[in-house]
């Protein structure tokens, strides 16, 4: 009798204690799970709440392909409370929870990968910017991610190795200002922009805007050959690669340094020094409003303009392929396609080494590109705005508000939080 | 020789005509009896009769009219592979015949043969490479069926066969605004208006469908105001209609001329503004339409829709002019409601009780009521509560009606109040607030309550604010809803201390009721209009984490993010 009270005694003790350490448990071994799956209510804000967790010194887990690249977030107040000021889903999930979903991500083609420092973000931008927006601004603004905002004077002169990032704002690097002196010369901010840029020509020692941009291709190669990571997204792609393989050789138009193109330019390119493209052919009527064959849809060229349809994301191996994986986490697979003085990128022109994100079933070009370079790795995404497929000049600026689970616009994001993962060495 | 020979083969001519016209007229004749036949046989629904009598009508020689018919039944019967051999056999002795090719290319869509449908398409446009006719009929069945990729990929083939494509400018213009190109599609169709006035129509069904970031674009581009055509004007004006800016709309058409049928414009739109409820907009182009052409029935309905759009005060000469040109059984039966609605609701109840004694015995009882309920709103509305309570002497007015129940509510009997104001004519700001009021509270009875409002109705803001202020001492369960009437109302005075005050009581004395919210929301908004960035934030954030499940959480968030992103404001 004694010994069986005893036993309830006991049994009751262990009970009580077992309930503490389920209770205490609760409260502090909580983690939380952002979903990016249709479940997640602001995806773009998703990607500011894991930034900020790693800004403040904490690490955070990314779970490629676990619905739609969900985040792995330490339960802090700090966490909570910027979650449901941004209005982003945050489940608390306790440890058995969370072993869970590791045998989950072992178990398919997921895999989950550490976020260790958040990585310092630069934008080469204009201090004043033209009367369109750049879409990763938009986005790094819309989900509070800092950055830097740096410029030529910036790039030419200050070490670009105090950042991991950097993004070109859709700048032309031929230094022909996107030949929109072909039908904006005389409007206010065209002339104030040509103002600007050769005035920076002026205080760098450069004789002319195409000479100055060539310049700044060249240090933006060095930083990615010494291993940071460049984002470039519409004309800045084209453009950076076009700049960087014409270092010896003159391909802008008379408008824009006074001299006419070197007729032989095509053939005096140097592609082993650029990143993506090889072969291309450059566009050599200066009266016509695109630099080359890389873009497929040369959308401001009536005659040539194809239409827009949609792109698909690949889908990479989580546990060989964690970079590719990264760069097309989402929610969608299949995106509508959006303009951007280059929307694409024709597969003609593609160095071998270069990996296709995100393709257009059927059409010669492909949308989403990705590659290294020396040490570092590029990344380019064709078009303007996501959320603006046509984007006209003098269009309202698109608000990211009313777009909160855009999934183009986390294609940009993906880029943010890449140089933030501790490097796994590829398997292929 | 020349000269001598032409009037001998004109001659020839003329004779050889003048012996085929009988002919002719008894073919034409025959195939008119065959078509007729035909068409009722369809109505009918006797498709098989139909199809035969079809074939007789191609038979005749009237192909395009046939085809088409057997075109409509195979449609009909889901059979319109069928009609594709006869449309074939047709085509090799007529391969131009643009009736016949659209129609050949509509059955190959519809049967989903999207290859050879193209296929007779290039066909089409090899037989008559100048012609723009092909690209058109192709490209705008494509558009119709909203494949505005292919229509695109189709008018880029015809600007390059035929060196442009002015020669399809509606397509062109239907075919921006299908791929939501909005700028150029104003463009494109105030070149194709240029050219085909009789398009308005079409360029307003194609342009209405822009989105409202775009419109502004869609406004340059149609070039409004500075070089528009008078169908511009007139297209922009119904666009305005349609997207909800009808003033805007009105001084699109205001400035047309006598030459541009400016009359008739403006009565078409004062009756799509009438019928949209834009009252504003119709009155005004009533009132142009009565300068041009003075007409009492005209300024009768400017009046109205003055009444109806709020602005009565501009009813009153319309009404005036439309006295003097009515017989006096017109003016009491058409002319003195109106101008009894407009004086009470100016407020001038004495001006409207004179016009209806003036009226006297010509008006019926149960009218005079109606008056009198009218005339007593208009001493309400200057808060002349006594004489409200005069005017409704003789009319019906019993528990039941809203008009003794606001006289009971500026008495502070709020138990009649809430019985009269069960069913209120109007949902306007004004009732809503006091039938919020009074579901929240239980009492039955507060001056202070009923001297606010009367204050307010007699526009004495100041001292609504502060009886609002202190009715909440009295009717505690109410007391955060009338804290927020003061709050608002010494906002509206922007008198903003005053108000940051009230709000602030709201939220830390009344934190679990609906108006905690809105105090948290208020208060930031001030406080960034005022500059204080951290401050605004400090309540927008904590409006978001103290009322989660709050509707403002949305309009917090936005607000958040503005003053993140571009700080304060100043207005």
């Amino acid at each position: 009798m004694k010994i069986r009270r005893c036993g309830t005694v006991a049994m009751r003790l262990a009970r009580a204690m077992r309930l503490v350490a389920l209770g205490t448990g609760a409260a502090r071994a909580q983690r939380l799970l952002v979903p990016m799956d249709d479940a997640q209510t602001n995806h773009l804000k998703a990607y500011g709440l894991a930034f900020s967790t790693l800004k403040t010194g904490n690490k955070a887990e990314w779970f490629l392909n676990y619905r739609g690249g969900s985040f792995l977030l330490p339960d802090e107040p700090a966490v909570r409370r910027r979650a449901a000021l941004d209005g982003v889903r945050a489940d608390p999930i306790d440890d058995a929870t969370v072993l869970q979903v590791r045998k989950e991500v072992a178990a398919g083609n997921m895999d989950a990968i550490s976020l260790e420092k958040a990585p310092r973000i630069a934008i080469y931008a204009p201090a004043k910017s033209p009367p369109w927006d750049d879409a990763v601004t938009m986005a790094l603004k819309y989900a509070g991610i800092e950055y830097t905002q740096i410029w030529d004077d910036e790039v030419l002169k200050s070490d670009l190795s105090k950042f991991d990032w950097i993004h070109l704002h859709h700048e032309d690097f031929t230094g022909q200002l996107n030949k929109l002196y072909l039908g904006f010369r005389d409007a206010p901010w065209f002339i104030e922009q040509r103002d600007r840029d050769l005035g920076t020509a002026q205080r760098n020692g450069f004789a002319s805007i195409p000479a100055l941009k060539k310049a700044v291709a060249g240090r933006l190669r060095e930083f990615v050959e010494k291993g940071g990571f460049l984002f470039a997204m519409c004309g800045a792609t084209e453009t950076l690669e076009l700049a960087m393989a014409a270092q010896n050789v003159d391909i802008a138009g008379p408008f824009s340094d006074g001299t006419p193109m070197d007729p032989d330019a095509d053939a005096k390119m140097d592609w082993p020094h650029t990143f993506a493209f090889q072969n291309v052919h450059l566009e050599m009527a200066s009266g016509v409003n695109a630099m080359s064959d890389i873009d497929g849809h040369q959308v401001n060229v009536a005659a040539r303009r194809q239409p827009l349809s949609q792109f698909t994301l690949f889908n990479f191996s989580a546990k060989f392929d964690p970079v590719a994986s990264m760069l097309v986490q989402n929610h969608r697979n299949v995106i509508p396609d959006f303009y951007g003085v280059t929307t694409s990128f024709t597969k003609a022109t593609l160095k071998p080494g270069a990996t296709i994100l995100a393709n257009e079933e059927g059409a010669p070009w492909v949308k989403y590109l990705h590659g290294d370079y020396g040490k570092g790795s590029w990344t380019y995404l064709g078009g303007h705005d996501p959320e603006d497929p046509q984007h006209n000049i003098g269009a309202l600026p698109t608000d990211l508000a009313l777009h909160p689970n855009s999934p183009g616009y986390r294609l940009i994001l993906n880029n943010v939080l890449f140089p933030a993962a501790k490097k796994k060495p590829l398997k292929t | 020789m020349v000269s001598r020979a032409r009037p001998v083969l004109i001659a020839a001519f003329a004779a050889c005509a003048l012996a085929a016209r009988p002919g002719a007229v008894a073919r034409a004749q025959a195939q008119s009896v065959l078509v007729n036949r035909a068409f009722d046989l369809e109505q009918a629904g006797k498709w098989r009769e139909a199809i035969t009598l079809w074939r007789q009508v191609i038979g005749a020689g009237d192909v395009g009219q046939g085809a088409l018919g057997l075109e409509r039944v195979f449609t009909q019967l889901a059979m319109e592979d069928s009609v594709l051999p006869t449309l074939d056999s047709l085509l090799a002795q007529r391969p131009t015949d643009r009736m016949l090719r659209g129609s050949q290319l509509r059955v190959l869509r519809s049967l989903g043969r999207d290859q050879d449908a193209r296929k007779s398409f290039v066909e089409w446009t090899l037989l008559v490479p100048r012609d723009p006719a092909p690209y058109r009929e192709y490209a705008g069945q494509l558009l119709n069926d909203g494949r505005a990729a292919a229509a695109d990929t189709v008018l880029q083939e015809a600007s390059r066969a035929l060196g442009g494509t002015k020669a399809l400018t509606i397509e062109v213009a239907q075919l921006r605004a299908a791929l939501g190109l909005w700028t150029a599609a104003g463009g494109a169709w105030r070149e194709a208006m240029a050219a085909e006035p009789y398009l308005e129509s079409s360029a307003i069904y194609s342009l209405q469908a822009a989105p409202l970031a775009f419109r502004d674009s869609v406004r340059i581009a149609l070039g409004v105001p500075l070089t528009a055509t008078a169908s511009v004007r007139r297209v922009l004006g119904s666009l305005e209609l349609q997207w909800g800016a009808a003033r805007d709309g009105w001084r699109a058409v205001s400035t047309l001329t006598t030459a541009d049928s400016a009359y008739s414009t403006w009565s078409d739109f004062a009756d799509d503004a009438e019928r949209l409820g834009a009252w504003l907009a119709a009155r005004d182009a009533l009132t142009a339409m009565n300068r041009e052409r003075p007409s009492p029935v005209v300024a009768l309905r400017a009046a109205s829709a003055a009444i109806n759009g709020g602005e009565p005060s501009t009813a009153i000469a319309l009404l005036a002019s439309a006295r003097t040109r009515l017989q006096p059984f017109q003016v009491r039966l058409q002319v003195l409601p109106l101008e009894v609605k407009a004086l009470s609701q100016l407020g001038r109840a004495a001006d409207a009780e004179k016009l209806v004694s003036e009226a006297g015995d010509n008006i019926d009882a149960r009218t005079k009521q109606a008056y009198a309920r009218q005339i007593a709103w208009g001493w309400i509305r200057a808060g002349e509560v006594e004489k409200a309570r005069a005017a409704l002497v003789g009319a019906s007015g019993d528990d039941e009606d809203e008009v003794t129940a606001w006289i009971a509510l500026y008495d502070g009997d709020l138990a009649k109040a809430r019985s009269g104001l069960r069913r209120p004519a109007d949902a306007t700001t004004e009732v809503v607030t006091v039938m919020a009021l009074l579901a929240r509270t239980r009492s039955d009875s507060s001056k202070e309550v009923g001297a606010a409002f009367l204050a307010l109705a007699r526009a004495d803001s100041a001292q609504a604010a502060s009886r609002f202020e202190r009715a909440a001492d009295q009717l505690s369960d109410a007391a955060p809803l009338l804290l927020a009437l003061a709050a608002r109302v010494q906002t509206a005075r922007r008198q903003e201390k005053a108000a940051i005050a009230l709000w602030q009581r709201i939220v830390q004395r009344h934190s679990a009721t609906p108006e905690a919210a809105e105090a948290d929301l208020e208060w930031g908004r001030i406080l960034r209009r005022r500059g204080d960035t951290n401050g605004a934030l400090e309540r927008f954030e904590h409006l978001i984490l103290s009322h989660p499940q709050s509707a403002l959480v949305p309009q917090a968030r936005r607000e958040r993010d503005a003053v993140r992103t571009t700080g304060a404001t100043v207005e």
